[in-house]
């Protein structure tokens, strides 16, 4: 319990620390910003991209972030994580001035470089729990399917290039956590799902009725993990153009309000 | 209450009193079957155990004895040494534990924090301790080298390596030799310059030092492009070999700084990703042997320098083999550094094989680019840092082996003391994930005789016993037995957390033991009574 509490003072100690500054000295410095981007693409590119346009986290090569756009909200980030994603906080394992660093670097991109949106948010709300059913497979807070990707912050994660990707081309690119598991059953089925496991010895999956199934190797026929997505990739013909666009439209609306995690 | 405690604290020191270890004792460790007494169990890395009463046909019975939960989060890689009814073992974040080898409890606990600027490349592990008499030898995050009385895990002196504040770091496990306790460094992804060092295991006086880069008028600095060898890494972070007939230490040494843009270090680079062999009084350079000259992926020579005696090419050796980073197993001649052969184990692609001069046969554009090259094996080889296992019974030599590729991208970076010294990174390949394998070989040859395949990356090293067994574990948590022989899975517990280590074995009180870290734990498995 004392080691907790020293723990929790220390870390409030390196934060408050790191917040004497209001923004990073390191604006204009080409050593101090490629230090900050080499230490960016070891820390953050796995989830950033290594172009810090996005993939598993939010691209953030769009010159805006959903937590505040100043320096130092940039800042608290990456010390402080984001409690209740997947952003960890890296303030013990960064010192404070490697952090500026990665601010000086992500400054370095200028607001404005997504496309700007085309379509209604509305209408595409209706695109996607209506016409195309995309709530089917997909949730947004509570409403939808469990079979794909959560999509209620989408609209913070991804550009809208990324996104009309994933909509036409669905196969292009995946979530790094993101596979389909095939097992042949015992006695001849094929059961096919989302992964929700996969070792040397075991899968667990989950089948498009939401079940989750698990399976030894040595109870199966066979097994396999196939990096590819159950989306279909018909939506370039199913929906028009301007579907299309209104439907980006409101995945960009997607931003975690209104009670969402 | 206090005759408890009395009672207790004699029962303990009784326990502990038992701790000696002489220089004899190292020499002959392979044939100590109650103990544990090295990283690699004996001189020559074999970390085979030839106790047998857990064998190919009755391992599917093992259970577990005790389990240890160490309460520290991080990566658990230690070897524990085993001696006289205690196991050591060292965690994460300086940390180390004595345990009662028969109930797991814990009999002390030392650790010492780590400072909160310190930089570090790849978490706060540590491998191990080594032994001597009754003092515990340990590295610490710090760059210091600490030695602690087995019987109380009270720090009888510490010194200091290296400065942290420059980039400098340690997880090695140290090595015994003779009165020296023998470490490594960490460093080169913050472009320090690197070393070897001995220690006078008594007093803790650095009794000598060898740079793995060479400063001006040495030779081998000609090999770095003006003063690029002051920040040339050339990291020695896991623990070599020894052979008393030679008195010649081997070691490995990693990447040179920057690890993937070759542009601020014309030159082959020298000694970095590198065999060395020193002499082991004096830290004098007898032979290197290096396998990736001017390296720009990252590939680390500082794998398990395993010492075999066989014969190659119809001519008894006295041979050194190691599975390197790279791609390429390889086998040299420990007395002179002659190269033999090399092999290739997994998909290479930046290198149409190794030439008879022992240098890289290059494919021409595979260097990292600022938009991305795609290269094979991905970062961390091939067959990284993790234990390796030589069985004389089966006359097999084991390691893992990352499988796959992975885009590497370049950038040139200036210089900061103390911060990353990259030259960029790596990304995977989508819908492509690197996978892995265990891997055994005929050591005299490099032919395969058998491969494991494994869904992910592996994360632990290996064990062999005189059971015909092969120990492993993988990143999702599975501890196994395969035979040695065949390759064949015979037995496997989900143990709940990544095994990141290698799995020890020994006897006590007649009985076989095997150990193994996992998660945050150390698991202790045996058969039934």
């Amino acid at each position: 319990m004392r080691w907790g509490i020293l723990c929790l003072l220390a870390a409030c100690a390196a934060a408050a620390a790191g917040q004497e500054l209001q923004s990073s000295p390191y604006h204009g410095d080409p050593v101090s910003i490629g230090v900050g981007k080499a230490t960016f693409r070891l820390r953050c590119s796995a989830c950033h991209g290594i172009h810090a346009d996005g993939g598993q986290g939010p691209a953030l090569n769009r010159g805006e972030f959903a937590a505040g756009d100043t320096d130092l909200a940039i800042y608290q980030v990456i010390a402080n994580g984001v409690p209740g994603t997947e952003m960890p906080a890296f303030g013990r394992r960064s010192t404070e001035e490697n952090i500026w660093r990665i601010v000086a670097f992500l400054r370095t991109f200028a607001p404005g470089d997504d496309e700007p949106l085309q379509g209604d948010a509305e209408r595409g709300a209706a695109v996607f729990w209506d016409q195309a059913g995309c709530g089917g497979c997909h949730r947004v807070g509570q409403r939808g399917g469990l079979f794909g990707p959560a999509l209620t912050r989408i609209g913070r994660a991804r550009s809208v290039a990324y996104l009309r990707d994933a909509l036409l081309e669905p196969a292009k690119d995946l979530p790094p956590d993101y596979f389909v598991v095939s097992v042949e059953t015992a006695d001849g089925r094929t059961v096919r799902g989302i992964g929700l496991g996969y070792d040397d010895f075991s899968a667990q999956l989950m089948d498009s009725t939401g079940r989750v199934r698990s399976y030894h190797r040595g109870e199966v026929e066979s097994m396999e993990r196939e990096f590819t997505t159950l989306m279909p990739d018909t939506y370039g013909d199913s929906l028009t153009t301007e579907q299309q666009e209104d439907l980006l439209a409101y995945m960009q609306s997607l931003r975690g309000e209104g009670g969402a995690p | 209450m206090k005759l408890r405690f009395v009672i207790g604290t004699l029962l303990v020191s009784a326990l502990l009193a038992q701790a000696q270890v002489s220089g004899d004792n190292l020499l002959r460790s392979q044939q100590d079957d109650e103990s544990w007494l090295m990283y690699g169990r004996n001189y020559s890395a074999w970390r085979h155990s030839p106790l047998k009463e857990i064998d190919t046909g009755n391992v599917h019975g093992i259970v577990p004895v005790w389990i240890f939960q160490s309460g520290v989060l991080g990566k658990l890689q230690t070897t524990p040494l085993v001696r006289d009814g205690v196991m050591y073992v060292t965690g994460p974040s300086n940390h180390a534990w004595a345990l009662d080898l028969k109930t797991g409890r814990e009999l002390w606990h030392y650790s010492e924090p780590v400072p909160g600027d310190l930089a570090y490349c790849c978490g706060q592990p540590n491998r191990g301790v080594a032994i001597l008499e009754n003092r515990l030898y340990k590295v610490n995050m710090q760059a210091t080298l600490v030695a602690l009385d087995t019987r109380t895990g009270e720090v009888i002196w510490e010194v200091e390596s290296a400065d942290y504040r420059k980039g400098y770091s340690n997880t090695v496990a140290p090595l015994i030799v003779g009165d020296k306790v023998v470490i490594g460094i960490a460093g080169a992804e913050f472009g320090t310059r690197d070393f070897i060092d001995a220690y006078d295991a008594k007093t803790g006086e650095r009794v000598w030092r060898f740079w793995t880069v060479p400063g001006p008028g040495e030779p081998g600095n000609e090999t770095w492009g003006g003063d690029s060898w002051k920040r040339g890494g050339a990291s020695t972070w896991i623990t070599g070999s020894y052979d008393p007939e030679l008195n010649l230490i081997y070691w490995g040494t990693g990447n040179p700084g920057p690890d993937l843009d070759g542009s601020p270090r014309p030159g082959d680079n020298l000694y970095s990703d590198s065999m060395v062999a020193l002499d082991a009084d004096t830290g004098e350079l007898r032979w290197y042997f290096q396998f990736t000259p001017h390296d720009v992926h990252d590939w680390d020579s500082v794998a398990d320098p395993v010492l075999i005696d066989m014969e190659v090419d119809g001519q008894p050796r006295k041979a050194l083999v190691q599975a390197n980073r790279n791609g390429h197993f390889y086998a040299l001649d420990r007395q002179s550094g002659e190269f033999l052969f090399a092999r290739a184990y997994t998909e290479v692609n930046w290198a149409d094989g190794i030439g008879p001069d022992g240098r890289p046969i290059l494919i021409p554009g595979r260097e990292p680019t600022d938009e991305g090259t795609l290269t094979c094996p991905g970062m961390g080889g091939g067959h990284n840092w993790h234990a390796t296992t030589y069985s004389p019974q089966t006359g097999l030599y084991y390691f893992n082996s990352g499988d796959g590729c992975q885009i590497y991208h370049g950038a040139t970076q200036e210089y900061v003391e103390g911060e990353y010294y990259l030259g960029s990174a790596m990304e995977n390949v989508t819908g492509e994930p690197r996978e892995g394998s265990i891997i055994a070989v005929d050591p005299s040859t490099g032919d395969r005789r058998w491969r494991f395949p494994l869904v992910s990356p592996p994360s632990s090293g290996l064990l062999s016993t005189g059971g015909g067994l092969l120990f492993a574990g993988t990143p999702e948590g599975y501890f196994m037995a395969l035979d040695a022989a065949t390759g064949k899975p015979l037995w496997h517990l989900q143990t709940g957390g990544p095994v990141r280590a290698p799995a020890i074995s020994y006897r006590f009180a007649g009985r076989q033991y095997v150990a193994s870290a996992a998660g945050t734990s150390i698991f202790v498995f045996a058969l039934p009574q």
